[in-house]
């Protein structure tokens, strides 16, 4: 009995752990090819199809180069953190249910989700603090902003959704939008939620904690090749984390004409992604202290309406 | 709160090239920027005095790799000046739409860095650099050069404009004036763009006329001047163009500085090829120039797209006794600090790209 559970748990940690890996690396390609296409230019095209290895390559580039410390660096912490990162990146994305197919099934899923992914910005700003660097702790003193301006915004969409559907389990919450997507349902909601995992997911307009043009790297300024490796394959495992999650909680999941299937969940997942490159491709950085503004009054503002709305629509 | 320094440079994906900027911060705001600068010092001005004159283009161009010709033009304007010699009606003509393309270029340019400074992903600044290489494939088809013409001979230029070069140029013309309204209306309609250019990195009228900025980055202060118009050269006075003038002093005004110049240099274009008379344009082939007089002083200037640009000669016989380059982009960056006092961190790098600097130009 225990054995059997045992299996399955493997299985699925298994499943999920390839398929975060394929569409991390999917996602990579996807990403150069589609912005390149946005900016009249080719992409990758060498290696491999249409430039499939490119990753593959730039990868191995990277796992060859030589690692450097910092003098000052806090290795230790260093090092525990950027593990933690990647640790708890792929923990979330294994919580993910895919149609009949999940580990966990608790009513209050959804919660736990939500508090590692507000914890990674904390382990951020220690990564960006261990390395001494003075562009890194910029990073790190940005990162906790971003916390404190999306956190709240962010539960209280969550907040909506389950007094809607009555629960946090993402099961029960995708069965609830068989009719109807939550898109439509709460609009405003759908709306905080995007802009809140874009900050989370550092992608433009909030990609302040690695704005390139202004801190270089960020909290990776002084990080070495391999570990900046790994940070860059969580950002892409996190990217797919926030397009899955949007297409569970707003976009009907798994829900679609033609049968329910998980295919309509990648499918969903894949247009989230390609609308967060397209964001990428043209957006504009926001400024820092426009955050804050952005965040605490129109955010919040939108969020608690959108909360209201529900209430009053239940 | 104490005071952080952060050192910026001299390899920073956004300070155009080596520059060293030591930026003293309290908390987000900063106090003082100090430029370092030097990096790419190569000492042109001494080199230039060991070699004949028409030897020296090459490495005057190399100073603004951005705006090749309008360096090498002030300079071959300022040989010119001290042998005496002008350069008749259609090398004129010749020579004002050259440079009026190269203006066109060098701005296009600077539009896909500054919008990279702003944090876009390159997506405008490859579209401009697509657009500016049309630009760059008709200034080659004029001269046989892509990059460093050194095209301008004594009292015309190289060579003649080849045969179809009018309707070529006119064809890229019309593309580009397309091009340019559509990114005007893509970038001004961003209400992110407006929140990080308006009212950001102001610089006064006076502050402007006392750090002695020129170009755009003058003229977005509300000064009026321009050397096509108050110091005129070539045919610029029979062009009819007004410069550019915008009264608030801060980032959107040089960047809408920078995209009316574009389209009055398209206007300046068209009315130029109108109004071009027949003739010969090539200048004295290198060898056969005449020796200048001796100690014979010069002082020429110019509107470059960045500024002004000024050249100081005394003339020995066959090579420069001492010449001295005011090169716009260093007085420009001389405005930084006055500028980003008491800005945010995030908006230094906005106003580092709304001056246009080009690393080489302010080294020399």
């Amino acid at each position: 009995m225990l054995i059997n559970e045992l299996i399955e748990i493997i299985e699925y940690f298994i499943v999920m752990l390839i398929t975060a890996f394929a569409f991390a690396y999917f996602f990579g390609w996807l990403e150069r090819k589609f912005v390149g296409k946005f900016q009249r230019r080719h992409g990758p095209t060498y290696l491999g199809k249409f430039g499939l290895l490119q990753n593959l390559a730039d990868f191995f580039k990277l796992l060859t180069k030589e690692q450097v410390w910092p003098k000052k660096a806090d290795k230790l912490l260093f090092l525990v953190s950027v593990f933690l990162i990647a640790g708890f990146t792929l923990y979330l994305v294994m919580l993910l249910p895919i149609y009949n197919f999940y580990i966990i099934n608790s009513s209050i899923i959804l919660l736990l989700i939500f508090i590692i992914l507000s914890f990674l910005p904390i382990l951020i700003a220690l990564n960006g603090y261990s390395s001494s660097n003075k562009f890194a702790m910029i990073s790190a003193q940005r990162s906790i902003l971003l916390l404190i301006s999306f956190e709240i915004p962010l539960f209280l969409v969550l907040i909506a959704i389950g007094y809607y559907v009555h629960s946090y389990s993402i099961v029960s919450i995708v069965n609830a939008q068989s009719n109807l997507w939550f898109l439509f349902i709460m609009p405003i909601g759908f709306f905080v939620f995007l802009m809140a995992l874009l900050a989370e997911m550092e992608r433009t307009p909030f990609d302040l904690r690695e704005a390139d043009s202004e801190l270089i790297a960020g909290w990776l300024t002084d990080t070495g090749a391999p570990y900046y490796m790994l940070a860059l394959f969580v950002d892409y495992i996190r990217s797919f984390f926030g397009a899955a999650i949007i297409s569970l909680l707003f976009l009907g999941g798994w829900y679609g004409p033609f049968g329910n299937s998980f295919i309509w969940l990648f499918i969903k997942t894949i247009f989230v992604a390609l609308f967060i490159m397209f964001i990428r491709a043209i957006a504009i950085r926001m400024r820092i202290d426009r955050i804050l503004y952005f965040g605490w009054i129109v955010l919040l503002a939108l969020s608690i309406i959108n909360l209201y709305l529900v209430y009053l629509g239940y | 709160m104490s005071l952080v320094k952060i050192n910026i440079g001299p390899v920073h994906p956004s300070t155009h090239g080596l520059l060293r900027l030591v930026v003293t911060l309290d908390g987000d705001t900063i106090v003082n920027v100090e430029p370092h600068v030097g990096f790419l010092h190569r000492g042109v001005e001494k080199l230039a005095e060991n070699r004949m004159y028409m030897q020296i283009p090459p490495f005057i161009e190399k100073c603004d790799y951005v705006a090749k010709m309008a360096m090498d033009e002030a300079y071959v304007a300022t040989v010119e000046a001290a042998m005496g010699i002008e350069p008749n009606e259609r090398a004129q003509y010749e020579r004002v739409i050259l440079l009026e393309l190269q203006r066109i270029a060098s701005h296009l340019l600077w539009l896909g860095a500054m919008l990279n400074d702003l944090g876009h992903f390159f997506s405008v600044f490859m579209w401009t650099f697509a657009d500016r290489d049309k630009v760059l494939k008709l200034l080659e088809e004029a001269t046989g050069q892509r990059m460093f013409y050194v095209n301008m001979r004594l009292g015309g230029l190289r060579q003649e404009f080849p045969k179809d070069f009018e309707y070529h140029a006119l064809d890229v013309l019309t593309y580009l004036e397309k091009r340019i309204n559509e990114y005007e209306s893509f970038i001004e309609n961003s209400s992110l763009f407006k929140e990080r250019m308006y009212k950001v990195g102001v610089l006064s009228r006076d502050d402007a006329i006392n750090l002695g900025v020129s170009g755009p980055v003058l003229r977005a202060s509300g000064v009026n001047f321009d050397v096509r118009k108050d110091k005129p050269y070539y045919v610029y006075k029979k062009l009819n163009f007004k410069p550019i003038v915008l009264y608030n002093g801060d980032n959107f005004s040089r960047y809408k500085v920078r995209i009316l110049e574009i389209k009055e240099s398209i206007r300046l274009i068209r009315e130029a090829f109108k109004q071009m008379p027949d003739g010969n344009a090539t200048g004295m082939p290198i060898k056969l120039i005449n020796p200048a007089p001796k100690n014979k002083v010069v002082r020429v200037s110019r509107e470059g797209p960045r500024g002004e640009i000024m050249f100081y000669l005394v003339a020995d016989e066959q090579r420069p006794y001492r010449l001295a380059m005011r090169t716009p982009a260093f007085i420009n960056l001389a405005a930084l600090n006055h500028i980003a006092r008491g800005n945010k961190f995030a908006n230094l790098f906005p106003i580092i790209g709304s001056l246009d600097l080009v690393m080489a130009d302010v080294d020399k």
